[in-house]
């Protein structure tokens, strides 16, 4: 059975954003990856979403 | 008698142009196109051509690019199903649709026991599949121009001779639709248990890197298979036009000139045996002979033998008046219009990606993996598996490992979700195990 594809994470630190990314890009059906800001106190997070398809058209 | 004769002509020009080969290339496109944008509008992939041999559990074998498979698919409006792989044979019907009459596995999974209730039965029997609607779609034709909206029934070429009109608006009725499907779940079991057996036959097709020789770069290729798990059936369709110009007749532009003889509402007409005649025309259109034709038009009626028209239905004039007519096409068998699936990336191995629904990839809808979790942090196992990730060989040890367990998450998940204990298991069975 192949291994399911990457969930989105959230509260993702500025500094291990480029890791978990990394980590996404590792499964190759993931073509796409959305890094978006959560306005938080203190230390910058970010929510990290893979996407299987090109997600600035339709839906 | 002599209006009737050039009715009968006009009827017999009509079935004449709708004959395949006389149209052109990129007529016969549009045909697919605008009948396909309008399935689509239902939320179902089309088929084209329509056709009763597409059922759950038929496997294809897609070949372009996501891409280009998008591009075909908005160009062109539907996907060829042109590679068949597999029919796999499912079961759970009978769990599916328990307590639902003549709904069965084996031999009475459907579509069978409704397409020959018995060996002998020459007709189908739907009334027990499960029924499905479809909305009225709204059309126009134009002769000058060709079908500006063209779908694939006989009834808007001969009622369009029939109207001797230029152009006319119509709808379209699909009635008598059926669907079934099988869960998802059931067909990704069965998939996977047949592509374990045919790995070898799909490692063919594993995903390949760019190749650049010279200046000519070949693009990396993916191969998916396309399982399908619902399909859409329709028998009977009703078509309605109605004529928004003057005659196309040259001598008399300008000049309404319908059928008159078939306006029921006019006394000085006959309609009952215009009516009659025409829908003899129609139901000997295409048979062999004309003998073959006439006994072929009774023994269809005594419902031994599908009627003789040769493109896939029997067309009935319904109801004509001046400026409308409406027909009802009727197919043998119930024929599959559309349908749903779900596709399959061929990974390395010949092994098979988790599925994506095949609809809301090609409509361009946004495929995200799953639900958000919560970043974690990168503990120390964490920080072990990372660097030796990048190692040759030790991501397909690691994702072997992680089929093994038989949750199959992924490895993002792995390494910073919530898996402490399984990045632990990692750690002692692939890094430390190893040394």
């Amino acid at each position: 059975m192949a291994l399911q594809p990457p969930s989105p994470q959230t509260n993702v630190p500025r500094d291990d954003v480029g890791n978990v990314a990394d980590a996404m890009l590792l499964d190759v059906r993931v073509k796409w990856i959305a890094i978006v800001f959560e306005a938080t106190a203190g230390v910058d997070q970010f929510t990290v979403t893979p996407y299987t398809s090109d997600p600035t058209s339709g839906g | 008698m002599v209006r009737l004769v050039s009715m009968v002509l006009l009827v017999a020009v009509g079935l004449g142009g709708c004959a395949t080969e006389k149209m052109s290339g990129e007529q016969l496109a549009r045909v697919a196109k605008d009948w396909s944008l309008s399935i689509r509008a239902s939320q179902v992939i089309p088929v084209y051509p329509l056709t009763e041999d597409l059922q759950p559990g038929d496997v294809f074998l897609v070949q372009t690019p996501i891409e280009e498979q998008v591009k075909v698919y908005l160009d062109k409006g539907f996907l060829p199903l042109e590679n068949l792989v597999t029919r796999l044979s499912l079961t759970g019907y009978a769990e599916f649709y328990r307590g639902w009459p003549k709904i069965g596995d084996g031999a009475d999974a459907p579509p069978r026991p409704w397409q020959f209730p018995t060996p002998e039965a020459a007709d189908a029997d739907f009334s027990h599949a499960p029924l499905a609607a479809f909305p009225t779609y709204n059309f126009s034709v134009s002769r000058s121009g060709g079908l500006s909206v063209a779908i694939p029934v006989q009834s808007v070429p001969v009622g369009l001779n029939l109207l001797d009109s230029a152009s006319a608006n119509g709808t379209i009725t699909l009635k008598d639709a059926y669907t079934y499907a099988l869960p998802a779940r059931r067909t990704y079991d069965a998939i996977h248990a047949w592509s374990e057996d045919n790995a070898a036959y799909l490692k063919q097709f594993e995903p390949t890197t760019p190749v650049q020789e010279g200046k000519v770069v070949t693009k990396a290729q993916e191969f998916y298979l396309r399982v399908i798990n619902r399909v859409y059936l329709v028998k009977t369709v009703d078509v309605s036009l109605f004529s928004n110009r003057a005659t196309s007749a040259a001598g008399s532009a300008g000049v309404p000139q319908p059928v008159q003889l078939l306006n029921i509402a006019n006394a000085n007409t006959d309609a009952a045996k215009q009516f009659e005649a025409i829908n003899q025309i129609l139901a000997n259109a295409g048979s062999p002979a004309p003998a073959g034709a006439a006994n072929a038009g009774a023994a269809s009626e005594a419902g031994a033998m599908p009627p003789p028209v040769a493109v896939g239905g029997s067309i009935k004039l319904a109801m004509a008046t001046s400026r409308s007519v409406s027909f009802v096409e009727t197919f043998r068998r119930p024929l599959v219009i559309g349908y749903l699936a779900s596709d399959y990336a061929i990974l390395k191995g010949g092994m098979l990606a988790a599925p994506t629904p095949t609809f809301s990839m090609l409509e361009g809808r946004r495929v995200i993996s799953g639900q958000a979790i919560p970043y974690q942090g990168c503990d120390a196992d964490c920080l072990r598996i990372r660097p030796w990730l990048k190692q040759a060989g030790n991501q397909a040890k690691l994702v072997s490992w992680l089929e093994a367990q038989g949750g199959s998450i992924a490895i993002a998940d792995l390494l910073t979700g919530n898996h402490a204990d399984l990045r632990r298991n990692v750690v002692k069975d692939l890094i430390e195990g190893s040394n």
